[in-house]
């Protein structure tokens, strides 16, 4: 098999699972109520996270936004926990306290959160380190276009640009804040050209081909590690399922049925199947397929049937209470005999 | 411990402790709006980019949401950051990065993250500041769960505590005093931590507990000199930290002596002097002997005039008065 085609195949399987994990999450949701935390899907999303996390390295942080379900299981973190997450048990990633909005892994270097616009800036401060350490791992910022009307985002690119650090700004461009067009939203609908007038690079590319998509993200990963600067990516892609919630809100009609119909029928991953259903590989699709199901099936399972978390330990684990080891032992109670007895300072003008 | 002690400023013993910091850790940093130097922040970054080199100590945009965000990040990164506002009303822009952000970043993390921030921030009190350079919002932060508020009262206490803030795994927000940097004490040349959390009893006495912080420590013990001349023992309670709060030595204290003044460098309304009384109320409320007081800011702002300010900050005649107020004599 070319390595293109094998190339490929990653891709359908990474697509493949996480539509069919939302899909599934999706349907199990309301039955039985027990996932009880707001969960942000990306049904249509998929091409992304999947080109993004073939891109990258183990070593490599991502802070994504809220919808961040992708980006978490192409970083390869256990899907078992994030399911067991939104369950809300102690198996959870997160042990259970933060549910979808704030799903992460810190073995795997991916944080997530759901104050739009607030990853891009942590995400400088990681790829900040990243330099000052000299890390070849690079940072991976992910908000949508909702982000790009938040101040932080554009204080986040001049920063980046000015200290020339490793991180890439990957953003989804659906369309829609929430449920906000871009026509309620700006008067200057190009995101790449506010992002570029901050000396950043930039590029736009759509989602519609994941193929073309892996192979340029691919490229841009490396230029950034290669070069130790940022780069602006917006991939241009297409909710299918609702803003939150395993419900559509298509009844809302905020969007036009003819352009959710249009986006639909363009699936990026039914594009991406069909294309290696005519290929060589065709074959193998249907093993790729069971074992997704297989898996999904097993986790669903395994959460349902985890523990809940110990309240008790809930409330320890707000402070770390502890100190650098450098100066663990130097630590002491007070420095008693010094007793200051003077009025406050005369001030200076100024 | 100490092998030398030199008598410095609370400028100067801000500056040893982030040069000792530095010195200990070579992932400290620190940054912010002129701190490289060009003005030196009152003077507690002076001479640090000469040592240190500007990969470590660098002046920044005015972008305090970015820069504040970046100390999260960074920090989770494994480094130290030492972020500085040189007015505590500026770093309001920071608010979602520090509450929404750094305070919870652990607790989101089941409890494996650490968050070692240190944000250095000044309150301006005095020399006509105004409504816009002035305010002490220790209150906001405290409040919240996960931060540590410091707010030291002398330069021994500034440096040991900058000290231990900045190898703390918490996130801390430092509040230093304008109005104390030339404040001059004895402190140990070589570094030293102060355990965040504890309060420090400065000066023993079995009449009255006065609990202060921050810039009302001068006046706190000026006015415990006073009323010692007039035969009245005040026991000072320094607090330290606002969080972790040590109620346990107020009350202690309180216990003992039976009355309780709180001398707080902020607003009257929802203020630490609030919660003091309140914890003490509900620990010994039944040894106080007298109702308790509060010495605060009034529930307004400092007007630039001299007039105005002047009349706004509480002095140690008011420290004064209501101590004997709640001595009844």
């Amino acid at each position: 098999m070319s390595k293109d085609l094998s190339a490929s195949l990653d891709l359908y399987r990474s697509m493949q699972r996480i539509r069919r994990v939302e899909e599934a999450l999706i349907e199990a949701y309301h039955p039985a109520n027990e996932m009880r935390c707001p969960i942000h899907f990306c049904v249509g999303q998929e091409a992304a996270p999947a080109a993004l996390g073939m891109a990258l390295g183990p070593d490599d942080v991502i802070y994504s936004h809220y919808r961040s379900h992708g980006y978490y299981m192409t970083k390869g973190a256990s899907l078992e926990a994030m399911v067991a997450e939104f369950y809300g048990r102690q198996t959870g990633a997160n042990g259970g306290v933060a549910g979808s909005m704030e799903l992460a892994d810190h073995e795997h270097h991916i944080y997530s959160g759901a104050i739009v616009g607030g990853m891009a800036g942590l995400a400088i401060g990681q790829a900040f380190a990243q330099k000052y350490l000299g890390e070849s791992a690079i940072t991976v910022a992910v908000f949508g276009d909702g982000a790009m009307d938040e101040g932080i985002n554009y204080e986040s690119i001049g920063l980046a640009v000015l200290k020339q650090l490793p991180v890439l700004f990957l953003c989804e461009n659906n369309l829609y804040a929430a449920h906000a067009p871009v026509a309620v939203r700006t008067r200057a609908p190009s995101l790449t050209g506010r992002a570029a007038a901050f000396g950043i690079e930039t590029e736009t590319i759509p989602d519609s081909d994941p193929d073309l998509l892996r192979a340029r993200v691919a490229d841009i990963v490396d230029g950034v590690r290669r070069e130790s600067r940022p780069f602006f990516l917006e991939i241009e892609t297409y909710r299918f399922c609702g803003h939150v919630g395993p419900e559509s809100d298509d009844a809302m009609a905020y969007r036009p049925l003819e352009e959710i119909q249009a986006r639909k029928a363009a699936d990026p991953l039914g594009a991406l199947r069909r294309k290696l259903e005519a290929s060589s590989a065709h074959n193998q699709l249907g093993a790729i397929d069971a074992k997704i199901e297989a898996e999904i099936v097993e986790v669903i399972a395994a959460a349902r049937k985890a523990p809940f978390p110990d309240p008790a330990w809930a409330k320890t684990i707000v402070s770390a209470d502890s100190y650098d080891p450098l100066v663990k032992e130097l630590i002491e109670g007070a420095v008693g005999e010094f007793r200051g007895a003077q009025s406050e300072s005369k001030l200076a003008p100024y | 411990m100490t092998k030398g002690v030199s008598r410095i400023s609370y400028s100067a013993a801000i500056n040893q402790g982030l040069r000792q910091a530095m010195e200990l850790s070579d992932r400290v940093f620190v940054y912010g709006i002129g701190a490289d130097g060009k003005s030196g922040i009152f003077g507690t970054t002076t001479g640090l980019v000469e040592t240190f080199g500007a990969k470590r100590v660098f002046d920044t945009p005015i972008a305090e949401q970015a820069l504040t965000a970046l100390a999260a990040g960074a920090a989770n990164g494994g480094l130290r950051p030492v972020l500085i506002h040189q007015r505590f009303d500026f770093m309001l822009y920071s608010m979602d990065q520090i509450v929404n952000w750094m305070a919870l970043w652990r607790f989101i993390s089941g409890g494996k993250a650490k968050m070692p921030v240190t944000i250095r921030t000044i309150v301006g009190k005095g020399w006509g500041q105004g409504a816009q350079h002035s305010k002490s919002l220790h209150t906001w932060f405290a409040h919240v769960p996960g931060l540590q508020v410091v707010v030291p009262g002398s330069p021994a206490d500034a440096k040991g505590l900058l000290l231990a803030s900045i190898m703390s795994d918490d996130p801390t927000i430092f509040i230093e005093g304008r109005s104390l940097f030339s404040m001059q004490e004895d402190v140990p040349d070589e570094p030293y931590f102060i355990k965040l959390g504890k309060a420090f009893v400065r000066r023993p006495g079995k009449d009255l507990t006065l609990v202060a912080f921050g810039s009302m420590i001068p006046s706190a013990l000026e006015a415990a000199d006073r009323l010692s001349a007039d035969g009245v023992e005040v026991e000072i309670v320094d607090l330290r930290c606002l969080a972790p709060l040590d109620m346990e030595t107020v009350t202690a204290s309180v216990a003992r002596t039976g009355r309780l003044v709180v001398a707080e460098p902020g607003w009257l309304r929802y203020g630490a002097a609030a919660e003091i009384i309140a914890g003490v109320a509900e620990a010994v409320g039944d040894s106080l002997k007298a109702k308790p007081r509060r010495v605060t800011w009034p529930h307004g702002y400092a007007g630039t005039s001299s007039a105005l300010e002047t009349d706004f900050y509480p002095t140690t005649d008011d420290v004064v008065t209501a101590c004997r107020g709640v001595l009844g004599r």
